[in-house]
């Protein structure tokens, strides 16, 4: 009877823990399908979360005849499987971002930590659940591992650097700029969120994906930073405040002149935005003209046209 | 090594490596004798 209540007892825990993290897991996809971006969540590496399932099976089986030794095996083997799936979904995730930018960080090597932990997983599971020699299973873990490296690859181990125009190092203070802008335009679009009017939320998404827009100029040519200091600066913070103040007061009362001023200001807003991102496209321009200006007198002086 | 064939030789190992222990590990929490479950004995004669 002691040992039913512990079974029962141990099953309807790890039902609990199953149903919270699902329902937290949807919460974030949820969140995430919220995004103004529109991409689904990336299936990067859902292969490790699925290949070891019948583990989860094993030790489930396990628990219910009873069996400690490969009870302990096969969810320790999972557990390493699960977190090692995770550490190289996050990743795959990084070094498509990382390969998306132009500026970037070395990522941290969560690839080749996820690696070691699958193909550690693997031997666990082979030794103590499957009941293989330790030097099998380690062979077991080594060809996972190799199998990871070989699929997945390592992570980058350069940095995407940028120099100004004088050859000084600016990657920190542009990736910083271009992080704090874009958790103004994260703001923006959560305040957003609590705004119950069409007409107002459309607006603040036309004024998002600008900004959004105005960032990958920046992003694509650094040295347009300084000029675009005060969108970042001025702009986009005012932006972020006027935001977030009217989503509060909206939330507690009706005042048809606040909503009138704060659709004025949206207008301001976008105007402004669509300003300074035409700037940023004719100063492109304007170099180019230069160069191809130059390139001219180059070819002409040296007689070929 | 070409990208295709370094990614199918990785995709195999995986499979081999982990998808075999995954499915022996089963196998093996399936074949072998329970512990917890009641058994009961043949009446002496």
């Amino acid at each position: 009877m002691g040992r039913f209540l512990l079974l029962a007892g141990a099953v309807l825990a790890s039902s609990v823990a199953l149903i919270l993290f699902l329902k937290w897991k949807i919460q974030t996809m949820a969140e995430r399908y919220r995004l103004p971006s529109g991409q689904l969540p990336s299936a990067k590496g859902v292969l490790m979360f699925l290949l070891p399932l019948p583990v989860l099976a094993a030790a489930a089986v396990s628990l219910a005849r009873g069996q400690l030794g490969p009870l302990i095996g096969d969810a320790a083997g999972y557990g390493l499987f699960l977190s090692g799936a995770l550490l190289l979904r996050r990743g795959l995730l990084s070094e498509g971002e990382y390969d998306r930018r132009r500026i970037a960080k070395v990522p941290w090597p969560f690839k080749t930590l996820g690696g070691g932990l699958i193909g550690l997983a693997t031997a666990v599971t082979a030794w103590l659940g499957a009941g293989h020699h330790p030097a099998i299973a380690a062979a077991f873990g080594l060809a996972a591992l190799l199998g990871c490296y070989l699929n997945y690859g390592f992570d980058p181990r350069v940095a995407k650097r940028v120099t100004d125009g004088y050859g000084v190092d600016t990657t920190d203070q542009v990736l910083e700029a271009l992080a704090q802008a874009e958790r103004s335009i994260v703001a923006i679009e959560q305040a957003g969120r609590d705004i119950r009017n069409a007409e107002l939320n459309d607006r603040l998404r036309r004024i998002a994906k600008l900004a959004r827009d105005i960032l990958k100029l920046l992003e694509e040519d650094p040295r347009d930073l300084r000029r675009a200091r005060k969108f970042l600066n001025v702009y986009l913070d005012g932006a972020q405040k006027v935001t977030e103040g009217y989503a509060k007061t909206h939330a507690r009362v009706a005042a048809p002149d606040l909503d009138d001023n704060f659709r004025r200001v949206l207008v301001t807003i976008e105007e402004v935005f669509q300003e300074q991102q035409q700037k940023l496209l004719e100063t492109d321009i304007t170099d180019l003209d230069v160069q191809i200006e130059v390139l001219a007198t180059q070819l002409k002086r040296e007689g070929v046209i | 090594m070409p990208d295709f064939l370094r990614k199918f030789i990785g995709l195999l190992l995986i499979f081999a490596a982990v998808g075999v222990a995954s499915c022996q590990a089963l196998v093996a929490s399936c074949s072998s004798p329970a512990n917890a479950l009641p058994t009961v004995s043949a009446p002496l004669r």
